[in-house]
């Protein structure tokens, strides 16, 4: 058992303590306050000062300890960023896959070490981009896919052996045809599924409360997509970590950091419930679960949640699960920075707020980061603005020196008190949820709705009430202002998906596609992993939009709340 | 006094775009505003739009398109409004809508366009300043 003795000395906290008492009424109020309330952007109250008083409950072997080690607070591996530092991913996807696979090598040129491929909102939401819900959409937002072969020609001359790959494939029900085609395609260019390194998104929060829309797969389906994916993966892609819990995705759509990590934990522990139920020993896939944050305003905040996080997940799978390998007690995860917090007025200034934005992930201790273009409130990036974007992780990766110690903010009195604040926070709503039956109940009762787009609201009242300032929104405007930015124009998607998809339907052998839709249908029957079926499928060229279409048949289709 | 019929806004998403967080906290606004609003959620057609303002009488429609299908979903609105009679009805939108295209969609019959950074009072105001002028 490690010790259990507090920081300081109690005499000494004593001592702090009276001096503390003593300066506040003394010295602090000789000054006026600039501001009626100090908090941080999910409301923790914010002191003038923080003394050691602040962390002298803390024992600092069990409750900070080191880098690699229990409880992970300080970092997930021994060195951190004196060992390697963070993997620079930039998002890039657009118009038809021939023309992102450009995008994809430019930015390798660039010194970017792994690819992080977004799709358009069709292939996200398990449509073919000639679908007649889906053509306004082909090529926006991110990469069409629609077959295999757009899967061969997005990652044509790029070695997916030596580079990871993200792939933001969102909903579970986009997520199993890509990622499919994502491994179908190494296997027909002979590379063993253990030289695959990379991650999908997958998350079935994504389907039904994050972008809702009518008639998606009802809670209960999708989440099984879901584990069905994770499932595969462990038995036959080692190093792939088959879900990314998007915090980041429920943060744009309204969260406070609070629930944004006690949701992406709520819906982690359903996921390892569901995969232990299946037979799987918690230490076999826990350490490939990961987590999506988003880096937004508030600085020191955001830094809290991240170690909170860790902590929290620590606790969770320590206590909760009976986890033994380190690796599935350390919460590893990829930060993207928050796009909601982007302006499109005077554009250039998100090169500054994405900076700070990527400095609180760094000093959160991120495993990889993803910089935003400053020309996302208006428009896919441009090549410029991309490039713009991965300069700035550079200059702070090799420039600031930050990266030469780890955790520098540990022992802040400030950083220590707020992550104890968030984390009791993080459980309380953590139990909340367990009481109302897990995330799946959650989800299905709209309560995770109501609660995000509340949130949502109060923020946009802050702005327009001036409480929260945004420069060059409510403070610091420019009447009139000329856009001094190109913007990016997507290129023909839908004539070129339309072209590929005709010629494939011809050439392909339709009793192939015949048999590998009604093996899709009889695993849903069965209640067997749909992974294994649908990897079949899409070498014999059945399209997305046709996976979709059994998985609908046969799941049927949720109507989510609204609000 | 004759009491006030309140103004029914229709609010709806075309397109498979996912970005609905901007679309709800003006529909809450509108709300807030005094306004009866209708929001469809993700997902409509053009066709399913129009359908929906025709049952629902509404006084207005507004469009959020985040994904850059404006100028493809925008001109089919306005075109299957004329089919149906309903021209005279105000469509406003709203997301990442450039410059450029703000002012063609305008010449084409869309009252207004907001984009991000907008304060929903203005919006308030636009709708009952056309409206209630009527």
């Amino acid at each position: 058992m490690k010790s259990k003795k507090g920081l300081f000395n109690p005499d000494s906290i004593q001592e702090i303590r009276n001096e503390t008492k003593r300066w506040e009424k003394e010295v602090y109020p000789r000054e006026k306050e600039r501001l009626e309330v100090f908090e941080t952007l999910s409301g923790i109250p914010i002191e003038a000062i923080y003394t050691p008083e602040d962390t002298a409950k803390m024992d600092y072997l069990r409750d900070l300890g080191f880098p690699g080690e229990e409880p992970f607070i300080r970092g997930v591996h021994p060195t951190m960023y004196r060992g390697r530092t963070w993997t620079q991913r930039q998002l890039a996807g657009y118009g038809p896959p021939e023309e992102t696979n450009k995008r994809y090598k430019f930015l390798l040129k660039q010194g970017a070490n792994g690819i992080n491929g977004v799709f358009d909102y069709p292939t996200l939401r398990g449509y073919d981009s000639t679908d007649p819900e889906a053509y306004a959409d082909a090529g926006r937002g991110g990469v069409a896919i629609d077959t295999i072969e757009d899967m061969r020609i997005l990652l044509d001359g790029i070695p997916i052996d030596q580079v990871s790959s993200s792939m933001v494939t969102c909903q579970p029900i986009g997520n199993i045809s890509v990622q499919s085609m994502y491994f179908a395609n190494a296997e027909a260019h002979s590379i063993p599924f253990n030289k695959l390194t990379g991650t999908s998104q997958n998350d079935f929060l994504m389907e039904t409360v994050v972008a809702i829309a009518p008639e998606v797969l009802p809670p209960k389906a999708s989440f099984k997509l879901s584990c069905d994916a994770i499932e595969y993966c462990t038995k036959y892609v080692p190093r792939w970590n088959p879900v990314s819990f998007a915090g980041y995705n429920y943060r744009e759509a309204g969260c406070t950091a609070i629930q944004e990590v006690a949701f992406v934990i709520a819906n982690a522990i359903a996921c390892s419930e569901e995969l232990i139920r299946r037979g799987l020993d918690v230490d076999r896939f826990a350490s490939r679960l990961s987590f999506f944050f988003s880096g937004h305003n508030d600085f020191f905040e955001e830094i809290a949640k991240y170690r909170a996080a860790r902590r929290t997940w620590y606790r969770v799978m320590r206590e909760r699960f009976g986890a033994k390998d380190p690796r599935s007690l350390a919460l590893r995860f990829h930060v993207q920075t928050a796009g909601v917090a982007l302006t499109a007025q005077q554009p250039l200034n998100n090169i500054a707020r994405a900076a700070y934005h990527a400095l609180s992930a760094v000093l959160g201790g991120a495993q990889s980061v993803h910089i935003d273009a400053y020309d996302e409130a208006l428009c896919t990036p441009t090549e410029l603005s991309s490039l713009t974007a991965l300069r700035t992780q550079q200059v702070l990766q090799l420039e600031t020196r930050v990266t030469h110690t780890i955790d520098p903010l540990g022992g802040s009195y400030f950083v220590e008190s707020l992550t104890n604040q968030l984390e009791e926070k993080i459980v309380a709503l953590l139990n909340e949820i367990e009481g109302m039956g897990g995330i799946v109940r959650a989800v299905e009762k709209g309560w995770i709705h109501k609660a995000i787009s509340s949130e949502a609201y109060e923020y946009q009242k802050a702005i327009e009430s001036g409480e929260m300032p945004i420069v060059g929104v409510n403070c610091y405007r420019i009447e009139d202002e000329k856009l001094p930015i190109e913007l990016f124009q997507v290129p023909e998607t839908l004539e070129i998906q339309r072209a590929k998809l005709e010629r494939i339907k011809k050439e392909r052998s339709s009793t192939n596609v015949q048999k590998a839709s009604d093996a899709i249908l009889r695993c849903c029957e069965k209640d067997g992993n749909l992974m294994e079926v649908v990897v079949e499928g899409v070498k014999a060229y059945v399209t997305e939009g046709e996976v979709t279409k059994v998985l609908k048949r046969y799941y049927g289709i949720w109507n989510p709340p609204l609000f | 006094m004759q009491e006030k019929r309140k103004i029914r806004i229709l609010l709806a998403k075309p397109g498979l775009d996912g970005h609905d967080r901007g679309i709800k906290v003006v529909a809450r606004a509108l709300r807030d505003a005094g306004m009866e609003v209708i929001y469809s959620g993700l997902h409509q057609t053009p066709e399913q739009i129009v359908n929906t303002a025709l049952q629902e009488g509404v006084d207005g429609i507004g469009l959020s398109i985040l994904s850059g299908a404006h100028n493809t979903i925008f001109p089919k609105m306005m075109a299957l409004l004329k089919e149906k009679g309903l021209s005279d009805l105000l469509v406003f939108g709203g997301g990442t809508i450039p410059p450029k295209d703000r002012e063609r969609l305008k010449t084409m019959g869309v009252g207004e366009i907001f984009t991000s950074g907008t304060d929903t009072r203005d919006i308030v105001n636009y709708i009952k300043g056309v409206l209630e002028k009527v």
